[in-house]
């Protein structure tokens, strides 16, 4: 009991960070569902001041074991958003599998990216802002992740 | 009352568990997750009204309006440059569009609509289709425009036009597309050496400027647009809801043909805004200066 009420003074993951992490995923999901509405056909065009989104978007990298990248993003970022604020829940900040989980989710997330951003710079030779967004918000959940590994230990 | 009890007469084990004196259990120091919900709730709502705001509206009757609202082009803008022309010069409904060859809504606007649009408009003879480039920042947007006016310099505009924007996965992405539509060019007859000269060189460069300047004077900003007898059209989602607009701007050109079933919903409503759009306004007389096929 005592190490329980000890706990809640010396959290091992901040809980600022994973709120951070909440509001983040959030970003990313609303920027993803923005991409896949527009795949989709909902949406007639991207709004995108810098880079070729449409263009980008129409590429064969778009879409990933037939289904586009941008759901790929919509998905990730919803389990990244659940389990953040699952995490801040008082029965579950000291679980080890949530900073397990972020840590291995936002890693997975920030190889895709990178992969993506490749892409993007090498081999279609065009940029999507809203694909750069996302890579630079996965990351950041990424960067987010790491000190709470200590929990997990 | 429990501190009453002495060695002698011990209180049973439960209650003397309970009585044991110890401090009470201090109240986590967490701070409330309200403010955070807060600003979730905040962020998603903020981003809920951006993604309605960027839903594009569907329908004939917003494209309508539209028409209805738009002024005419001038003449002194028609005649400035030279389109790429199909269909009769004295048709009584001059379609212009404004495209990209590397615009995917431009190729699905080719693949869906276009090859309607030509059955039932342009080879019955009621309208002219008229293209002009409006190269956007795509990687081979201008080389495209180009391409398209060394096919036309050989007769094949339209061949290739259609080629170009059926396959333009194939060659959007590609190291050197002039490499891709040499197959592209052969097949559609033409030339193929004399169009990947053609291609290679600076030719048409002016003709693909002129066009591009055109487009930014009448406020084009994205691709496809559509103007229909000098007035700018929404672009549409489907054929009926093309007709739609295209009756309402030029009725007389249907005065021998009952509408297209329309699916619901895009049917025009009797007295609708289609109604009101002004008949006869549309500068048709001086459409054909615009739209004269283009010497190569």
């Amino acid at each position: 009991m005592r190490e329980e009420v000890a706990g809640f003074e010396h959290e091992a993951a901040p809980p600022l960070a994973r709120m951070a992490t909440a509001v983040l995923a959030l970003i990313g999901l609303l920027v993803s569902t923005y991409l896949s509405l527009y795949k989709l056909g909902v949406i007639g065009g991207l709004t995108c001041q810098v880079g070729s989104c449409e263009q980008v978007q129409a590429s064969p990298w778009a879409e990933f074991l037939h289904v586009p990248v941008s759901l790929w993003g919509v998905g990730a970022y919803v389990t990244i958003l659940a389990i953040a604020i699952v995490g801040l829940q008082p029965r579950h900040q000291h679980a080890r599998w949530v900073p397990l989980a972020l840590f291995g989710l936002s890693a997975a997330g920030v190889a895709f990216s990178g992969w993506l951003t490749y892409i993007e710079a090498y081999v279609i030779e065009m940029w999507c802002q809203w694909c750069v967004t996302s890579a630079i918000i996965i990351t950041i959940i990424f960067l987010l992740s790491i000190p709470g590994l200590r929990q997990a230990r | 009352m429990f501190g009453r009890a002495s060695a002698r007469n011990p209180l049973p084990v439960k209650l003397r568990r309970n009585s044991v004196p110890r401090p009470a259990p201090e109240r986590p120091r967490r701070s409330s997750l309200t403010p955070f919900y807060v600003i979730l709730g905040l962020v998603l709502l903020a981003g809920i009204g951006v993604l309605v705001t960027q839903m594009r509206p569907k329908g004939g009757g917003d494209a309508v309006n539209q028409a209805a609202n738009t002024p005419p082009l001038t003449n002194d803008q028609l005649q400035r440059v030279q389109g790429i022309s199909r269909g009769k010069a004295d048709a009584p409904i001059t379609i212009y569009e404004f495209a990209d060859f590397q615009c995917p809504h431009c190729a699905d606007f080719a693949a869906r609509l276009e090859p309607v649009i030509m059955e039932r408009l342009v080879d019955t003879g009621r309208a002219r289709y008229v293209f002009f480039d409006f190269p956007l920042g795509f990687k081979y947007s201008w080389l495209s425009s180009r391409a398209g006016r060394c096919a036309n310099a050989q007769g094949k505009f339209w061949e290739f036009h259609a080629m170009l924007f059926a396959r333009q996965q194939e060659w959007a992405f590609a190291k050197d597309p002039v490499e891709v539509w040499g197959p592209f060019a052969q097949q559609v007859g033409l030339d193929q050496a004399k169009f990947e000269s053609c291609v290679r060189s600076d030719q048409f460069q002016k003709e693909v400027t002129e066009s591009s300047q055109l487009g930014q004077s009448l406020g084009v900003g994205g691709t496809p647009t559509i103007f229909v007898n000098g007035r700018r059209v929404e672009t549409p989602t489907s054929y009926a809801e093309f007709e739609t607009v295209v009756r309402g701007i030029a009725p007389a050109a249907f005065s021998d043909a009952p509408a297209t079933a329309a699916p619901a919903g895009t049917a025009p409503a009797a007295g609708g805004p289609a109604a009101t759009a002004p008949a006869g306004t549309a500068p048709a007389a001086a459409a054909p200066a615009a739209g004269a096929p283009a010497t190569p």
